[in-house]
């Protein structure tokens, strides 16, 4: 798997290395704009560039497995072992799959709509069953960040999309905090909260 | 119900007698040892039933629905 770490440009953070970081939330709830922000400041982080920047998201997925790596959940392959200490982004339905371990999550939140919105964007649909799509995302979501809650060696931050939208400073500081005793160029970070990517608004 | 506090990891609330005398009825032959087990085990019962109000379960029809949904946007083969 090739992929790119923030390390490898002269970011020097290190976080544990019996621990993975990781981001995570619904897809298109602002998960790339956070893998984005952790960069920023200079904290670790993992990607590959198989799927590129697009309209979409014009700052690139930061994904891995060319954002196909709930496959490789799915099948039980992916190795997280090489991960450690650092952060990779892995969406919400993935996280079912996690093994046993110590995990460090940031979990985005956005409002549903505006998730909605903007992947029937994305994927160029107009989804006749709607309704049904958001309850079913409603339940993902729900039930995923229940799990997070109990789950053992696992600590989580719950972040609102549109809350760091509205004050990137304070929320961008419970992130460092989160992440541990380690100096993040907040600055940076906060700079990467870029409103004109906020398109789908409700 | 009146229970004496051991080592501050207890503490004390009242129940009408009424209530509490059917309670010790309804506990005998079962697995609660005292008037305060069989409360606690209600209570917990309660509150953890209204942790998970409104949230209903994740169905094996919805979560194809998420994976139809996760295909169509290129997270999924």
């Amino acid at each position: 798997m090739i992929d790119k770490r923030s390390d490898e440009v002269g970011r020097i953070m290190k976080l544990r290395e019996d621990t993975n970081y990781i981001v995570s939330g619904l897809e298109r709830s602002g998960t790339s704009m956070m893998m984005q922000v952790l960069a920023a400041g200079g904290v670790p982080i993992a990607y590959s560039e198989a799927r590129k920047p697009d309209v979409h998201n014009p700052k690139g997925y930061y994904e891995l497995a060319g954002g196909k790596i709930i496959n490789r959940l799915i099948q039980g392959t992916f190795p997280f072992e090489s991960y450690k200490g650092t952060f990779i982004k892995i969406t919400a339905y993935g996280l079912s799959y996690l093994p046993k371990g110590f995990y460090k999550i940031i979990y985005m939140e956005r409002n549903l709509e505006e998730v909605l919105d903007s992947m029937e964007t994305m994927a160029q649909i107009t989804d006749e069953n709607r309704e049904k799509t958001k309850q079913s995302f409603k339940k993902l979501n729900e039930k995923i960040m229940k799990d997070l809650k109990t789950k053992k060696h696992t600590e989580v931050l719950f972040m609102n999309y549109n809350d760091v939208l509205k004050d990137p400073r304070t929320n961008i500081e419970k992130i460092c905090q989160f992440i541990g005793p380690y100096h993040c160029d907040t600055p940076k970070m906060i700079a990467v909260v870029d409103n004109t990517l906020y398109r789908q608004r409700r | 119900m009146e229970e004496k506090s051991e080592e501050k990891k207890y503490t004390t609330i009242s129940i009408p007698t009424q209530l509490a005398e059917k309670i010790k009825k309804r506990i005998q032959g079962t697995g609660f040892t005292s008037l305060s087990s069989y409360v606690t085990y209600v209570l917990r019962e309660v509150l953890s039933g209204l942790d998970t109000e409104g949230s209903e379960e994740f169905s094996k029809e919805d979560e194809e629905r998420v994976k139809a949904r996760l295909r169509s946007l290129g997270y999924l083969d």
